[in-house]
């Protein structure tokens, strides 16, 4: 071939590709603070020469396509730790509400004890002294309160929980459904050759969203995404999407449910995962602790009351109303059964002026009456419990928190938009463009040159 | 290999970090406390629940320490006033023993002891605080009712019970002592004494052998008295056993959970600085790319 018009669709294959790839470029720019945004390249090649023996000549350039530039595995990578981010983050809020309950105040439990056994102390130097007794009344009545208060957060907080997975089930459904949505509109793109990009972009950002939620296992297979929680129910399956939903058990909490079966206990990340740990282990763990003490210290108080005397010389009655028989909501229940001071059984033998019965309720405060343990040893476990829960939730959220931050940084030199690169990308084929017109430009005057021949 | 592009993330998480760090200093010296939530410092949390049971406890002691020994104080000072009486019954009977009283005169004399025996019934059904106090534990009677039937002119209605109070671990303190042991012991039974004095003072017999049982009385009272004097010596050391433990555990608390002020204050200048530093970087960096120099 060779000639003037050959040129001429070459420069021009130039200045059709230049223009492409400055298109890439300038939505590289445009993008550059998009979140889950991979830059694109422009992919540039030779078109296939034209060989006119014994010559070959090239036929211009094509814009072969404009690739995303991302990593798969990173990406997965940021996934899973972004599932133990969102359960941890759950955990770490809940945890943090639990604690202030059992954070050291004037009404906490522990002062209440103390209080308690005070007041009973105070008792022991006059016992037949009426303000001192209701003394300990008050004191009972204030420690029943401080147990039912704590109690009572509790359960509050599991039921603002319960909430939050309800709302959780939401989101995933909603972002379920978008997945299966872009699985398809990816699917049609890529069938007839077009680019996807920024689909598959919207689609990544999603299961970042989703894998923040709920533990999410993503299976990758030519353009499409089967996404299944961690223990292998189907979330997303190329463009169909399985809906979660929630139910109410037996005790009134909600489960959840994916296509008739409870899979509550299964999923174990993400926020619903931290959320479900928070209401269905840590918090009853912490009741049944309070529910423990509660029982066995009222249980114990009933006891030595039952073994003394009244002021009016008969046999004490109970203290406070007994729990129930399981210990079960002890805590919450817990209340004071007298209000009459007389019937406190501080006499050993009937007397009014004998201590010895308020002796022995005193020497409760050290005797290991709940599990083996003093009822202050066993709350200050408890305290323990509670703040070593949040505090090893809070380091490994700290730790999870620096590797998310490293991987996305990861991510971001792989991916994100370098506005140094795109400028001088934005030079390169502003001067090519103009090069290739330039040629153009050249081949018209030779055009001319060979028109003008023939007239002059 | 490519450089990340975008430092601003990293640079939020930092100036988050440092500004957290801010707000936990700062809290930690407005409180005083480094401990605020039990996560904080688990291990010291739960100390700090062991350290304020055994603060309260011992402020409780104190207390309880202070009113065994108004009791305690209460009852010797009555004892005191029973000394004094049996001193005046004394002086009274010698008196009356004296070969130159004639009957008018002892009548007269006996008058003066039935009233110090009504002055002793007094003494004896001390009341403090709504309780007899020498009433053993049955403190809702007079112990001592005056019994015409009854050779010493009284009879005890009390019982013969101790309280032990305890104010301390492993300690504890008897907080009364019985009429029956005190006042009516059967070697030396005082208001049978006195009721002797005042019949022998009639009948002009035996004057002196009732003197006798009175000293003997008065003998007795005053060892018991030692009880009410050894207790309250064991109270005082007690009580500044108690005052020492409480200075412990408020020192052992302030180790636990108080703030290192210096440390915390440095901690914050530190994280001041680091923040100021990361708001200029940020500044600094955001401003140039290749952009600002193509023409």
């Amino acid at each position: 071939m060779g000639g003037l018009n050959a040129s001429l669709a070459v420069a021009l294959s130039g200045l059709t590709a230049d223009q492409g790839a400055l298109e890439a470029t300038s939505n590289n720019v445009a993008n550059a603070n998009t979140p889950g945004y991979s830059r694109e390249v422009p992919v540039l090649e030779a078109s296939d020469p034209v060989v006119l023996t014994p010559l070959t000549f090239g036929s211009g350039v094509t814009l072969q396509s404009i690739q995303s530039i991302r990593d798969p595995i990173l990406e997965s990578q940021i996934q899973q730790e972004t599932q133990t981010q969102g359960q941890l983050s759950a955990l770490v809020s809940a945890l943090s509400e639990t604690q202030t309950n059992f954070t050291a105040s004037t009404g906490d439990i522990g002062t209440e004890i103390s209080n308690f056994f005070n007041s009973v102390n105070q008792l022991s130097t006059s016992p037949s002294d009426l303000s001192l007794r209701q003394g300990v009344l008050t004191a009972a009545g204030n420690l029943a309160g401080a147990f039912n208060v704590a109690a009572n957060n509790l359960t509050a907080q599991r039921s603002s929980l319960d909430q939050s997975v309800e709302q959780d089930i939401g989101q995933i459904n909603q972002l379920t459904s978008q997945i299966a949505q872009l699985n398809g509109q990816i699917a049609n793109l890529t069938n007839v050759g077009e680019t996807t990009g920024t689909f598959v972009d919207q689609r990544t950002q999603l299961v970042d969203q989703l894998s923040s939620l709920v533990d999410v296992s993503v299976i990758q297979s030519d353009n499409t995404l089967t996404l299944t929680t961690s223990s292998g129910t189907a979330l997303v399956a190329g463009q169909q999407s399985f809906q979660l939903s929630s139910q109410l058990d037996s005790s009134g909490t909600q489960q959840v449910f994916a296509q008739g079966a409870n899979i509550t206990s299964t999923i174990v990340s993400g926020q619903l995962g931290g959320v479900l740990q928070a209401r269905d282990q840590q918090i009853p763990a912490i009741q049944t602790q309070l529910d423990t003490l509660a029982s066995n210290f009222a249980g114990a108080v009933n006891s030595v009351q039952a073994a003394g005397f009244d002021l009016n010389g008969s046999a004490g009655g109970n203290l406070f109303n007994p729990p129930p028989a399981s210990g079960t909501g002890a805590a919450a229940s817990l209340s004071v059964a007298i209000t009459d001071p007389a019937l406190i059984a501080a006499s050993a033998d009937g007397t009014s002026g004998s201590n010895g019965n308020a002796e022995a309720l005193y020497a409760l405060r050290s005797q290991g009456i709940i599990n083996g343990q003093s009822p202050t040893d066993y709350y200050s476990n408890l305290v323990f419990n509670v703040g070593n829960a949040s505090a090893n939730a809070n380091a490994e959220q700290s730790a999870s928190g620096l590797v998310l931050q490293q991987l996305n940084d990861q991510r971001s030199s792989v991916s994100g938009v370098s506005l140094d690169e795109e400028a001088a990308n934005v030079l390169r084929f502003q001067q090519a463009y103009a090069a290739s017109a330039q040629v153009i430009t050249t081949i018209n005057t030779m055009m001319e040159d060979v028109i003008n021949m023939k007239t002059s | 290999m490519r450089v990340n592009p975008n430092l601003l993330p990293d640079l939020l998480a930092a100036l988050s970090g440092t500004q957290q760090q801010i707000n936990t200093d700062l809290q930690e010296i407005s409180s005083g406390q480094s401990i605020n939530v039990p996560s904080d410092n688990p291990a010291a949390a739960a100390a700090l629940v062991q350290n304020a049971g055994q603060t309260s406890e011992a402020d409780q002691f104190l207390r309880s320490v202070g009113s065994v020994s108004g009791e305690l104080q209460n009852g010797d000072s009555a004892l005191s006033s029973v000394v004094t009486a049996l001193q005046r019954a004394i002086t009274l009977g010698t008196e009356g023993a004296n070969g130159t009283l004639n009957d008018a005169d002892r009548q007269a004399v006996a008058v003066e002891v039935q009233g110090i025996q009504t002055e002793l019934i007094n003494l004896a059904n001390l009341s403090y605080q709504g309780s007899y106090v020498f009433a053993g534990t049955a403190t809702q009677a007079a112990p001592y009712v005056a019994d015409s039937t009854s050779p010493s002119g009284v009879s005890y209605i009390g019982n013969s019970s101790v309280n032990q109070v305890t104010l301390g671990d492993n300690f504890s303190v008897q907080s009364n002592l019985p009429g029956s042991q005190l006042f009516s012991s059967s070697g030396s039974d005082m208001f049978q004494a006195v009721q002797d004095l005042i019949t022998s003072l009639q009948t002009g017999n035996d004057i002196s052998s009732a003197v006798g049982e009175i000293n003997n009385a008065y003998n007795f009272i005053n060892q018991q008295r030692v009880f009410y004097g050894n207790a309250v010596n064991r109270l005082n050391s007690q009580q500044t056993f108690l005052n020492s433990q409480s200075t412990q555990l408020a020192q052992q608390q302030n180790t636990l959970g108080g703030a290192d002020l210096l440390q915390v204050i440095s901690n914050l200048v530190n994280a001041q600085v680091s923040r100021q530093a990361t708001l200029e970087a940020v500044a600094q960096t955001q401003s140039t790319d290749l952009f600002n120099f193509i023409k």
